[in-house]
């Protein structure tokens, strides 16, 4: 996994933010926007993929989880290109439930579950759930120098 | 779902080889049209009853977690770990099935060549 170090490219965006509806036709777009926005905050092809595959875990999951299927509810997304990183908002008005609070399922590979969850474990160096009064705010960050956290793998993404 | 309807959607082309059936799979596969993927290929495995599947991945440029659960229920479909192969990963798939430790229920090789000798 590489990530660039140069600074933030002056003419890239501050902070973008998105509002959408909890419909699974919006994950495909929204992903490419933060990959776009990514791009432009300095990191690589393969971290702006990376950053995206974990946007798109956490909306999955808030599709599933904390809207239950429910269709058309809201969900907001800020990015902030920060100088060291960027820094993922994800916003829902569900359940309020914290996966990092459920006892952890014995892991079976032919039934699997909680890979979002993994996928933002391993790519993010920092994930925070923050329980709201009407539901949850989901906050990553990801550093452009590669962290060395326990258990952070690193593999050749090409 | 007629195997012209299958071929038309995800799944760009079917053939057999002996008790293999090879299938392209291209796109990009989320959880918007993941479901569409479970469909077809189960109603595949349903069909031909497969010893081997192998699935050739060359053009899927993107896969999240619920395309990778469609594929893992193919396993268990078909039988069990290794009759499913899964060829010409892009590295963002790869990598992501490597992040999920699920790149030792499959069998993954280069080609579908490969794939089909072993």
């Amino acid at each position: 996994m590489t990530t660039m170090s140069n600074p933030t490219p002056a003419d890239s965006p501050r902070c973008i933010e998105l509002k959408i509806d909890s419909y699974a036709e919006n994950l495909t777009p929204t992903r490419r926007a933060v990959e776009a926005f990514a791009l432009g905050c300095g990191f690589d092809e393969t971290s702006q993929g990376e950053i995206g595959l974990c946007v798109n875990e956490a909306l999955a999951n808030v599709l599933r989880h904390a809207y239950g299927g429910a269709t058309g509810r809201p969900i907001a997304i800020r990015l902030e290109n920060m100088p060291d990183g960027i820094r993922i908002a994800v916003r829902d008005w569900g359940k309020g439930l914290n996966p990092m609070t459920l006892a952890p399922r014995e892991q079976d590979p032919l039934r699997p579950g909680g890979i979002g969850l993994i996928c933002l474990r391993e790519l993010m160096d920092e994930i925070d759930f923050h329980p709201q009064t009407d539901g949850m705010m989901l906050t990553m960050i990801r550093r452009r120098q590669a962290s060395r956290r326990p258990g952070r793998r690193t593999r050749d993404c090409g | 779902m007629s195997e012209r309807t299958i071929r038309t959607n995800l799944i760009s082309s079917i053939r057999k080889n002996g008790d293999a059936l090879v299938a392209s799979i291209i796109g990009e596969v989320d959880l918007s049209n993941s479901p569409v993927l479970r469909a077809a290929l189960m109603d595949l495995i349903a069909r031909h009853a497969p010893k081997k599947l192998v699935l050739n991945l060359r053009h899927v440029q993107y896969m999240d977690s619920s395309a990778v659960a469609v594929l893992v229920e193919a396993v268990r479909k078909v039988g069990k770990p290794g009759q499913v192969a899964l060829t010409d990963l892009q590295p963002r798939v790869k990598g992501l099935l490597e992040i999920a430790r699920l790149d030792t229920i499959f069998q993954i090789t280069g080609t579908e060549e490969e794939a089909l000798e072993k």
